[in-house]
């Protein structure tokens, strides 16, 4: 009896190749993270490897199982099942751009590279993709890096900053007005400190000490003005205070921080204030000729020359 | 030594001696040292009229001589100085700034020496004490032995110095002292041309000699003579100075002129206290200007930065006026220290600290203040941030400069070509591989300072050129209304001189018409502003070559 139960279960099993599938797709459930080929081959000790191998191919092919690699060999996985409702009525090719697209992130890809990864003609991939985005799976970004260049990533990613280019970006055109306002408030910011330390007509040191604001100071200072309609970052601000650096008029210094102060980094903190200049215009620029766009073809005697130069007519009658 | 050299060289020999003089100056500059027959011949001047401009340059200094490359008995050879001739130009600031130091008196000996290139302590004490008699009230005169006191404060403080001794030519140290300071001396060069007598070929200094500084004892006694106004006057007054300047004083044959590296460190000096001023405060150049003028005779004018001086020291010589204690002296000097200008540098510790002033860096920092400042007059503030931002990082790829200047690609991509079209920014290639194929090649934009600072030192030289290019033109232009009101200028005085009625007076004064005052007035404002702008660009021309100067001696 026990013998014909078995003998009845080995033979259902063996006939109906769907039971097999069902088997596998329990014992992919039961274990979550994966399950090698042994244990299938354990779980159904009289399965031919022939007959295995037939049922995981059909269910890799129908997009239920996926197969990874591991340290330890081969792993099947049951697909998530979302996506593959969501992929459902799609064929192979499909299927395998999408997948490609998902790998790629929230950095998104490039539709030539779609083509080197999958091997598939262009044509057919701008199909595929055109499918795709109708069915609200995947969407085309424009990067930052090149207008002309849409890179596709899965619909419900945020895209990545080296993508949008972060907060100075809107439409991929870069916000140089933004950049130029939060570049003087600033230096406003920094300035006024400045001069409030000067006018305490403390010791100098001190003087100098309160002329410092950290990072996080001019971070709060700008986000309570309210001028920026997007949430900067601290790294934000700093970029913008690193352009005053180079502008000149900004000076910073890093200092130790106990672990926890507002505004410390890795124990760190960045402080700036802002400073004169150490010399007036130079005396050349005070010149027409400093500033003369035509400088290199002026010569006596000829069409431009210093003797009829309408830039120093000008100068001279202001 | 280049063309914008050479031109404004040119136009300043012009200016101020002539002609005749810029086109020997100029033949040689351009073409090195040269004897006496291939200058006459290749400039096609009269053998006395080339002899009189040398002599004019030689006794201005801009130009020296040497026996002939080709051996003993060859002819001795000339050569011109760009250096002393662009000095010219600076001839207002070093008269400015003996004023500032040392008054009136000090102006006019400076002035006096400089249009005269040397003359001895004797003459130049009559020369200005009469020139002061002369502006003085009536009655009242100037003693020669205050004069003689200022000049020696001026060469105690080393802003006057002896001109070198000529080694060697014992004729002509006889015949010079028998005509001094009369600048176109036909004898001097006559015997220079026919001196045999090997010279070294290497000039010296003038600080080589012991004693560069040492005032001679000099016997005179008396007060600046007013010039008389009246024709009879004049005549008695030459014969009077004829008298005089054959009487010995004691001091023939040492002649003086201006100290002019003496000055330029003086220059340097102002330039490193009012940057620290500008940057930090009042105060803490004040500090300076005490380090600076406490180590003026311990430093050489080359180093690299002053004697350390101890914090002790710094404190006792602080004029008790600043009212500084000393715990905040020791604050000032920290924050000098922790400035990222670097003005000041700590050398020890012992005495409460020793400081030095980092002079080549603060050169080094102004230079780079200064090409900054150029590119952000002419090519817009974030040009600036861009020159800067290479400046501070060296080498950066176009899309860095981007990013970090904040800056959008299409714009920055313009600016950085504009720049490299100016030859302010520099381009280098590193290929990936030896092809240099451009989409396998890195295209890392820098900024070398010194070539720049030289560029900029041309250009400089070319602006001030244009600039008195354009004030000859504009006084060219009104040369007939400038001789008119000259004219009637000189009626005028001569009319006032014997009591003309008023009505008279005005009738002369109408001739010059509105309009033709107007144009006169205009003038006068654009001859102004050309010259003051020509000594705006000195100032930069003089901290550019200083810099380019601090880079060339070796670290001592």
């Amino acid at each position: 009896m026990k013998m014909a139960e078995v003998k009845v279960k080995k033979e259902t099993n063996l006939s109906d190749p769907a039971e097999v599938e069902n088997r596998i797709k329990e014992l992919c459930q039961q274990f979550p993270h994966g399950i090698t080929d042994q244990v299938i081959q354990n779980d159904l000790p009289h399965l031919e490897p022939q007959q295995r191998a037939m049922a995981i191919n059909k269910l890799l092919s129908l997009g239920q199982l996926d197969l990874l690699r591991n340290s330890s060999g081969l792993l099947y996985r049951l697909k998530d099942t979302q996506s593959a409702s969501k992929m459902k009525g799609s064929d192979n090719q499909e299927k395998l751009v999408y997948q490609i697209i998902e790998d790629a992130g929230n950095k998104g890809i490039w539709s030539r590279d779609i083509r080197f990864k999958s091997n598939l003609p262009l044509t057919e991939i701008n199909k595929i993709l055109k499918n795709l985005e109708s069915k609200k799976l995947i969407k085309a970004v424009k990067s930052v890096a090149a207008s002309k260049k849409k890179v596709y990533m899965l619909y419900n990613l945020q895209p990545d900053r080296s993508v949008t280019g972060g907060a100075w970006y809107s439409d991929q055109d870069f916000e140089s007005e933004f950049v130029e306002v939060l570049n003087q408030q600033c230096f406003k910011f920094l300035q006024s400190k400045a001069e409030a330390a000067r006018d305490s007509k403390q010791s100098p040191m001190v003087q100098r000490n309160s002329s410092f604001a950290t990072s996080h100071e001019v971070w709060k200072y700008i986000c309570e003005l309210g001028i920026s309609k997007v949430d900067l970052s601290m790294d934000d601000i700093e970029t913008i205070l690193n352009t005053l650096i180079y502008d000149g008029k900004v000076e910073m210094t890093v200092i130790a921080a106990k672990e926890g102060t507002v505004g410390s980094v890795d124990g760190q903190m960045k402080l700036y204030r802002g400073v004169n200049p150490i010399i007036q215009p130079t005396g050349l620029v005070k010149t027409p000729c400093g500033l003369c766009p035509v400088f290199d073809d002026c010569h006596e005697g000829g069409e431009i020359s210093p003797s009829n130069c309408i830039y120093m007519t000008e100068w001279l009658d202001f | 030594m280049t063309a914008q050299e050479v031109r404004l060289c040119g136009l300043l020999l012009r200016e101020h001696f002539g002609e005749v003089v810029e086109k020997v100056g100029t033949h040689l500059l351009r073409s090195g040292a040269q004897n006496l027959r291939t200058i006459i011949h290749e400039t096609g001047i009269s053998l006395d009229l080339v002899k009189k401009s040398l002599c004019v340059l030689v006794q201005h200094g801009a130009c020296v001589f040497s026996s002939g490359r080709k051996g003993p008995g060859s002819p001795t050879e000339y050569q011109a100085s760009s250096d002393r001739i662009l000095r010219i130009l600076r001839y207002p600031r070093y008269i400015y700034t003996a004023k500032t130091l040392y008054g009136d008196t000090g102006e006019i000996i400076i002035e006096e020496l400089l249009q005269r290139g040397h003359m001895t302590m004797s003459s130049n004490v009559k020369t200005v004490a009469d020139r002061l008699t002369q502006n003085m009230e009536e009655g009242r005169s100037m003693d020669y032995s205050e004069v003689s006191s200022a000049f020696s404060n001026l060469v105690e403080t080393h802003f006057l110095q002896r001109c070198p001794p000529l080694a060697g030519l014992g004729t002509t140290d006889a015949s010079t002292p028998a005509t001094p300071a009369t600048p176109a001396n036909p004898t001097t060069p006559a015997t220079l041309a026919t001196s045999a007598t090997p010279a070294s070929t290497t000039v010296p200094t003038p600080e080589s000699f012991p004693d560069c500084y040492k005032v001679p004892h000099m016997t005179l006694i008396g007060r600046g003579k007013r010039q008389l106004s009246s024709e009879d006057g004049e005549e008695q007054r030459n014969a009077k100075k004829a008298k005089l300047d054959s009487d010995t004083h004691g001091d023939e044959g040492i002649y003086w002129q201006v100290n002019f590296e003496r000055f330029h460190l003086h220059f340097r000096d102002q330039a490193i206290i009012s940057a620290v001023a500008n940057k930090l405060d009042q105060t803490s150049s004040e500090i300076v200007r005490t380090m600076l003028r406490m180590s003026e005779v311990t430093t050489s004018p080359t180093a690299t930065c002053t004697k350390p001086l101890s914090a002790n020291e710094i404190f006792r010589s602080l004029p008790s006026s600043y009212n500084i204690p000393r715990p905040i002296l020791d604050q000032y000097l920290t924050l000098l220290v922790d400035d990222p200008m670097e003005f000041v540098g700590k050398a020890g510790e012992s005495g409460g600290g020793m400081y030095v002033v980092n002079l080549h860096r603060a050169l080094a920092n102004l230079a780079r203040a200064t090409l900054e400042s150029v590119v952000q007059e002419r090519f817009g503030s974030r040009s600036a941030r861009i020159f800067r931002l290479l400046l501070r990082k060296r080498h950066l790829e176009q899309k860095q400069v981007e990013d970090f200047a904040m800056i959008p690609a299409k714009e920055a991509k313009d600016m950085l070509y504009t720049l490299l079209s100016q030859n302010l920014v520099q381009l280098q290639e590193i290929p990936k591989t030896p092809d240099y194929a451009p989409s396998r090649t890195f295209y890392l934009y820098t900024v070398n300072q010194l070539p720049t600072a030289r560029m900029l030192l041309q250009n400089c030289y070319k602006t001030v050129a244009n600039l008195i290019e354009r004030r000859l033109y504009e006084t060219k232009e009104s040369k007939r209304l400038l001789e008119k009101s000259q004219r009637i200028e000189a009626i005028l005085a001569s009319l006032q001189a014997s009591g003309a009625e008023p009505e008279q007076l005005t009738e002369v004064e109408e001739m010059i018409t509105a309009p033709e005052k107007q144009q006169l007035e205009a003038l006068r404002l654009h001859i102004n502003k050309l010259d003051s702008a020509e000594n705006q660009v000195d100032e930069t021309i003089f901290l550019l070559e200083s810099y380019v100067n601090s880079t060339a001696t070796p670290a001592s």
